[in-house]
């Protein structure tokens, strides 16, 4: 444990601090205005979190409300039971490998647009650009997953299956059925999420690049650079605390995968798409009188790991930058 | 030091509340009070004292729990439909009773009602599925109600007695009301498609014979684009419902005798249906028509929406011929909808094929929905009785009641009085209609002035019991296709196997969904070997099918 600080004043007398409950008294006024903010605090943010207990609980509908205690009976079925566990593991491994595959190419793909926006000369055609690929960011995803449904469908009217038969990659009446194959799932997932986020990705890294020193790019061209290597040697190396930055602060969240899941996923592709929070939902909702406590374990193990995964990243975050992001 | 003031303020809140919501969930263990305002006058232990206070027990507010089904929803008019049902059911009760609609979306029911009975304020009455009900009826949720149904008022008038006497339990309780049978789906084909390829629909007789009207619908040109193969054969929501009885509804002609759920054999003894050959058979015939493009690929993921609006989309390209989807007013619907699109005026409805009448004896009639009474737990029935009397004996008292909950509310719905009026008034579609003064007629929807208004929640094709003579709506006439529709279905179908229920499939059931939807998926759309997919099927819930088996034949 650290020693307290001791402060003194300018004469050399320590510093004597009145008590907390005057400090208060005298600060009331603004304590008075911190009151809404922590009830706030309190009510969305604690109050729900008090829902954790069902998870150590058989809670059902049949049961009026009532709960009886299971202790970890629930954790040990999600982890161990020979039925629930294979899904169960495999919607764990669907999620890391999705969000972070998909965190890094988004987060690859963010870069490389910005530092070709940075290097447009025409302000005009940049802004329409730049609105232009920040767009898909605003739709929602059920909007997005009917959009490319429609582009990806295996019937006669699907735009991709159609363009690939009139090239002649596919014969005539064959057609890939893109979202319900397992092996080209995960990639249309990606290339989705590329469409959707990319362009709201280079906010972040077009503020970095328009912070950059003019004057190294005046150096280098002093130096006889070409624009080939001012980017490789001036605008990357400054980019490159920022894409950190980006990648830490979003790996916190690889567990929160759902909402771009659910609306493309479906029955035959369960093995590849299958992440916790659709197997949380198929567990709850697919059921006539589902156990709400072994739905809430399932979402307390996905909590914790993320709980985990925001230490680490604070970890390499006071690593990589000096400060921590908590 | 501020922080770990503010840490053991933070902490001490937590495990206070806590500590609070622990006591509350634990007491409600027993009897709940289910939020009804009531009146009660005795209080006596002696079965005279029972009686009369059962008597004397009023209700004054109902709260009733349904889903889509309810169509005089907020949209059209449930203000009206409320008010009238008050009125009528407080004179009949002899005090006023105040009726509370809490109409859930129909897409997320099953979710609701599992979150309405989690929450511990339970309403009055509320509909379920036959599935649904199913897996309640044993919980002590459900309020039995095998002597009030006995008792009936209705029982004088009753059609069909052994829609609810089925679902009686061994001991002879009945936790649920159907006061309509369950209706099923027929397969309907376009005729100008049908007259495109060739074909005579009444020779459609055998699997061969729809197989080769499939074929040519998916081969030919049955849209007359100019383009051969860019249509289907037929389209449906998916390969079979596995969340929804009877399951095999939507692709009966290539299910024939299979079944994917477990069900009884003649000994009643319960077995896996989806483990038996006849389900490897129907496996391999969808696999077979998919890999031919019979059917729209898309049917592994359409929703029922999308399904029936590609089937009557004005763009056919793309769209299939056959469609097999819910009787009696189904058929009017989807009929309007090719005639609104301009694809097609006829669509006919084919007889179930040799093979499905051989096996299971007609297209499957489902098990009905229920309206349910939920049970306050404390052993008095004296509020479930009042319940009984006051929403589902009149529910079929073959008058005014009756009326509203199957045509609406009078003069908004339907109505006696002389009238005139045009729908589509200044289109091609024009149609005028005129009614003389006592003349029952449907009106126009509240919702939608051009259409003309069907039915509330109960079909009157399907009602049990009839309307009295002397009600206004018994001279009512469906619309004829609706009416055909339903006496078609009526002519060819057959009662759906009893579910099973027990709690392991209760425990286990997403995880089976899961497990089956992957076989079908495996099978149909990836070319998978039938037999690898069933090993793999018992590999994931073998054991639990088993396990569930055993409960079911130990019962």
């Amino acid at each position: 444990m650290s020693k307290k600080e001791i402060r003194f004043t300018s004469t050399g007398d320590p510093v004597r601090q009145k008590p907390l409950s005057l400090r208060i008294w005298q600060n009331r006024g603004f304590y008075f205005m911190f009151l809404p903010v922590f009830a706030f605090v309190l009510i969305m943010y604690y109050w729900p979190m008090l829902g954790i207990r069902f998870s150590f609980f058989e809670y059902k509908a049949s049961g009026r409300g009532a709960m009886t205690w299971v202790g970890l009976q629930h954790f040990q079925t999600m982890f161990l039971n020979p039925i629930k566990a294979p899904a169960f593991w495999t919607a764990f491994k669907n999620t890391i490998e999705l969000s972070v595959v998909k965190l890094l190419i988004t987060t690859f793909a963010s870069v490389i647009v910005s530092i070709f926006l940075n290097e447009m000369q025409n302000i005009h055609a940049k802004k329409a650009l730049q609105t232009v690929i920040y767009l898909p960011h605003f739709m929602s995803w059920a909007v997005v997953a009917s959009i490319f449904s429609l582009f990806l469908s295996p019937s006669s009217t699907g735009l991709v299956n159609g363009i690939l038969q009139s090239t002649g990659v596919l014969k005539h009446g064959e057609y890939v059925y893109f979202l319900a194959s397992s092996v080209w799932w995960k990639p249309i997932y990606y290339l989705i999420n590329i469409w959707k986020e990319t362009g709201w990705g280079t906010i972040i890294f077009l503020a970095t690049l328009s912070g950059i020193n003019p004057e190294l790019y005046e150096a280098a061209d002093i130096d006889g650079a070409s624009r080939g290597q001012k980017i490789w040697y001036v605008t990357v190396p400054a980019l490159a605390n920022t894409i950190i930055t980006v990648l830490i602060l979003n790996l916190a969240k690889v567990m929160n995968l759902f909402e771009s899941v659910f609306v493309l996923y479906n029955t035959a592709v369960y093995d590849v798409s299958d992440v916790i929070s659709t197997y949380i939902y198929r567990q709850t909702f697919a059921t006539m009188n589902p156990d709400y406590g072994f739905s809430t374990a399932v979402g307390l193990f996905k909590s914790l790991v993320g709980c985990v995964l925001v230490l680490v990243c604070n970890w390499a975050s006071k690593k990589t930058r000096g400060r921590g992001i908590i | 030091m501020k922080k770990k003031v503010l840490s053991v303020v933070l902490a001490s809140a937590m495990a206070l509340s806590l500590a609070a919501c622990a006591n509350t969930t634990t007491d409600n263990g027993a009897a709940t009070d289910n939020g009804t305002s009531t009146t009660e006058t005795t209080n006596t232990t002696d079965n005279t004292a029972a009686a009369e206070e059962e008597e004397a027990y009023q209700l004054s507010t109902l709260r009733m729990v349904v889903d889509g089904t309810l169509t005089a929803n907020e949209d059209n008019r449930q203000d009206a439909f409320e008010e009238q049902w008050e009125k009528a059911v407080s004179e009949k009760m002899g005090y006023a009773v105040d009726l509370v609609i809490d109409q859930q979306d129909h897409s997320g029911y099953k979710d609701a009602v599992g979150r309405i009975l989690l929450g511990g304020d339970l309403p009055d009455v509320m509909i379920m599925s036959a599935d649904m009900y199913k897996q309640y009826q044993t919980t002590g949720l459900l309020w039995n109600m095998a002597d009030a149904y006995e008792n009936a008022e209705f029982q004088s008038r009753m059609d069909m007695p052994l829609i609810n006497q089925n679902m009686k339990t061994a001991d002879g309780a009945l936790y649920g009301f159907a006061p309509y049978y369950g209706n099923g789906c027929v397969t309907y084909v376009k005729q100008s498609w049908a007259d495109a390829v060739g074909i005579d629909l009444s020779t459609i007789k055998t699997y061969d014979d729809y197989i080769n009207l499939l074929t040519a619908f998916a081969t030919g040109d049955p849209d007359g684009n100019g383009v051969d193969g860019d249509t289907y054969g037929v389209i449906a929501a998916g390969f079979g419902k596995m969340d929804e009885a009877p399951y095999i509804n939507y692709m009966s002609e290539f299910y024939q005798g299979a079944y994917p759920a477990i069900l009884q054999d003649e000994n009643g003894v319960w077995y896996d249906g989806f483990q038996t050959q006849e389900m490897k058979d129907a496996l391999l015939r969808m696999q077979d028509a998919y890999n031919k493009k019979l059917i729209d690929p898309e049917t592994l993921t359409a929703s029922t929406k999308i399904a029936r609006e590609k089937f009557f989309s004005n763009d056919q390209t793309g769209s299939s011929g056959a469609f097999t989807y819910w009787a009696g007013t189904w058929y009017q619907t989807l009929t309007d909808n090719l005639i609104k699109n301009e694809v097609d005026t006829d669509l006919v409805m084919l007889a179930p094929i040799k093979e499905t009448v051989d096996t299971w004896g007609g297209y499957l009639n489902r098990e009905a929905p229920v309206w349910v009474i939920l049970d306050d737990g404390d052993g008095n029935d004296a509020r479930e009785n009042a319940i009984f009397k006051a929403f589902i004996e009149t529910m079929l008292d073959g008058g005014t009641v009756q009326t509203l909950w199957t045509y609406g509310a009078e003069d908004v719905h339907w109505s006696t009085k002389a009238e005139e009026f045009v729908l589509n008034a200044g289109t091609d579609k024009e149609k005028a209609y005129s009614y003389a003064e006592g003349e029952f007629h449907l009106k126009q929807a509240p919702n939608d002035p051009n259409s003309l208004w069907k039915k509330n929640l109960i079909d009157p094709a399907l009602v049990v019991a009839h309307l009295n003579d002397d009600t206004p709506a018994a001279a009512a006439k469906g619309t004829d296709l609706a009416t055909q529709g339903n006496k078609f279905f009526t002519a060819n179908c057959v009662d759906a196997p009893a579910g099973a229920s027990c709690q392991t499939l209760t425990d286990y059931a997403a995880d089976i969904a899961d497990a089956k939807n992957a076989v079908i998926a495996s099978v149909v759309t990836q070319n998978g070997d039938v037999d690898a997919a069933m090993e793999g099927y018992k590999t994931a819930v073998g054991a639990i099918i088993d396990q569930a088996l055993a409960e079911l034949n130990a019962q």
